[in-house]
């Protein structure tokens, strides 16, 4: 009777609150990922939650580029004139002045090429490692897999590598230097194998700089040192003449990833190292012959490619042992 | 009035079914290490030292429940009792020491002062990026984008950095995203209280809509009557303990005597 018409509103509400009990019942309970298993198993684990927030990391690396220019005038613009002068200055000092371009035809192209490539390296390093810090307002707020800040700014290290590689194509074809040959496979290599050792140290040393603030510092002064560890803005050439006899010292050096993804990368996009060239003015013409590319190149790669692999799923693991504590700890 | 009116029909319409079990606390404690040392220097001179000396406590100590679907249950105790930290550990942002907490359902948290957002960002961006978090699509948040504007009042201010928002307007679009993303369990710390007057009472309207939904809340509150108001159940924390569950009434007389342990 009147049983009927009144609660007809509460009815509709009851049912809705029961349509809601008997869906949560259905569903299995969840225990945060952290404290899922500590094995080879977690790391898929976290690997399959990444995924589910495609979309959100989507959102946080534009979030970064966003938040990175906001309050500035020129904007990502900026992103592209601190490589210039980068470049400008190893041409006129280290190529001109110090006369390292005697020897390495084309030398705007390598080094622009060798800086692009580190920038990826270095930014994806030094801002991964600040990631869990400068994004604590929300870490302490809400639940989310935190390898999606290092991963974010990641992207955003990815994504100012591509504005630079745009710059750098267009200089290459308008020097008329393009190299086409099977050579250009080694670009997608050098990016990979920099893209895993990038991450793997983002992941673990964010994770250790909650912890340790030094490390952030640490880091910068290491990225410096590294720089010349590298055959950024001097040949592979140099390298092996300097070494004169001792050739193991070469084989040390290609030991760091970054090295020879270095030499790969060059390989692939700095024609003049694979042929022979006339260089200077007229009167005074020096022959340089064609960068001899260490014997086993694709080899080691492949080594380099997989060793980062290996290390990146220690990182992983690392950093899924610290995260519980992050948010008491920013 | 109606509250009560709520509050019977609310548990007439629980007591029938057997209602599902939505968050469950076994044994869970948390250890806070006061190690006041971040940086190298600090670590190095303190070597050995701080190893021995540093300070520990427990924040939590056993907890043990359950929260039944529809369930709003408060959470009160003197300051520093362990309320913040169990409403972190429920959320899953803080790991347990010991025990763990199982939940299924969606969840949404407000603690300690707002969601979080990114200062540098507006707040059309920060409801974008809040209601990923959450779990929303960008299509259904932007279905739902200006039902939260004009839930929380601030549409002059939506394109602004949230860094220029007052503590109430950060408020309002924290609780305006939280109820619009069709949470199961929603999580309340202390936020309300820097609302307006009005604000308030759209809170608390929002609150009992959610109960009669259906919604489990969980609630952190230093206000006796809004949790004699609201809640159906209520836990006492005193030093990471827990020292009463039951209802609300007796478990305000129960908050009282813990304040002279
Ligand atoms: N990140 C942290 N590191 C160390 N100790 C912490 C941390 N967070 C909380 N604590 C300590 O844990 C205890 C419980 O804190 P909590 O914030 O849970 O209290 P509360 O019950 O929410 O208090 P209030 O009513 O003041 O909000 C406090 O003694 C606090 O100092
Ligand atoms: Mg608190």
């Amino acid at each position: 009777m009147g049983s009927t018409e009144i609660p007809g509103n509460g009815h509709e509400l009851a049912s809705v609150a029961q349509q809601r009990a008997e869906r949560l019942a259905e569903l299995p309970f969840e225990v945060s990922v952290s404290a899922g298993p500590k094995s080879v198993g977690g790391f898929f684990a976290s690997i399959r939650e990444i995924a589910k927030h495609r979309e959100l990391l989507d959102l946080l690396i534009r979030r970064e580029l966003k938040s990175r220019y906001k309050d500035s005038t020129l904007g990502f613009l900026w992103s592209l004139i601190k490589p210039l002068v980068q470049l400008l200055i190893y041409y006129v000092f280290i190529g001109t002045v110090l006369g390292a371009s005697r020897g390495v035809p084309d030398f705007a192209i390598f080094v622009f090429s060798g800086l692009t490539l580190w920038g990826l390296y270095a930014e994806t390093i030094s801002t991964g490692t600040a990631s869990i810090i400068s994004n604590g307002g929300l870490i302490k707020k809400v639940y989310l897999p935190r390898e999606i800040f290092p991963l974010a700014s990641t992207g955003s290290a990815i994504f100012n590598f591509l504005v630079q590689m745009v710059v750098l194509l267009l200089a290459i074809i308008v020097l008329g230097q393009f190299p086409v040959s099977w050579n250009l496979l080694y670009v997608p290599v050098a990016f990979v194998v920099v893209l895993i050792w990038g991450v793997t140290f983002a992941v673990v040393l964010s994770a250790l700089n909650v912890f340790l603030r030094d490390i952030q510092y640490l880091v910068e002064v290491a990225m410096l040192l590294l720089f010349w560890a590298s055959p950024i803005v001097y040949s592979w050439t140099l390298v092996v003449q300097s070494v004169k006899t001792h050739t193991w010292l070469l084989d040390v050096y290609l030991l760091n990833p970054i090295s020879l993804a270095m030499l790969a990368f060059q390989r692939g996009l700095w024609q003049a190292g694979s042929q022979t060239r006339v260089l200077g003015d007229p009167g005074n013409l020096t022959v340089v012959p064609p960068v001899q590319w260490p014997a086993n190149m694709d080899l080691l790669l492949v080594l380099a490619t997989i060793a980062g692999l290996v290390a990146l799923f220690f990182a992983q693991r690392i950093f899924s042992r610290l995260q519980g504590n992050f948010a008491q700890e920013i | 009035m109606t509250v009560s009116d709520v509050t019977a029909s609310g548990t007439a319409n629980r007591g029938g079914a057997q209602l599902p079990v939505v968050v469950r606390a076994e044994n869970v404690s948390k250890r806070f290490v006061i190690r006041k040392e971040k940086s190298l220097k600090e670590r190095i001179v303190n070597f050995g030292r701080s190893q021995k000396h540093k300070d520990d406590f427990w924040a939590l100590r056993d907890v043990n429940f359950e929260i039944t679907a529809g369930t709003t249950l408060g959470l009160v105790g003197a300051n520093g009792s362990g309320k913040s930290t169990l409403l972190k550990v429920l959320g899953g942002i803080i790991e347990p020491n010991d025990g763990f907490v199982e939940r299924r359902g969606r969840l949404a948290a407000l603690l300690e002062l707002g969601a979080g957002f990114h200062p540098d960002l507006t707040g059309r961006e920060n409801v974008y990026l809040n209601s990923s978090i959450l779990g929303l699509s960008r299509k259904q948040t932007d279905e739902y984008f200006q039902s939260i504007v004009d839930f929380s009042e601030i549409e002059a201010f939506i394109d602004t950095q949230v860094k220029f928002y007052s503590s109430g307007m950060y408020v309002r679009l924290a609780f305006a995203i939280a109820v619009h993303v069709d949470p199961d369990i929603l999580l309340v710390d202390e936020v309300l209280a820097v609302g307006d007057e009005p604000f308030q009472e759209k809170c608390m309207a929002k609150i009992k809509e959610f109960q009669q939904e259906g919604r489990t809340i969980i609630l952190v509150s230093h206000s006796a009557s809004q949790v004699e108001d609201l809640c159906d159940r209520v836990l006492v924390l005193s030093h990471g303990n827990v020292v009463f569950d039951g209802g609300a009434t007796d478990g305000i007389a129960a908050l009282r005597e813990s304040f002279d342990r």
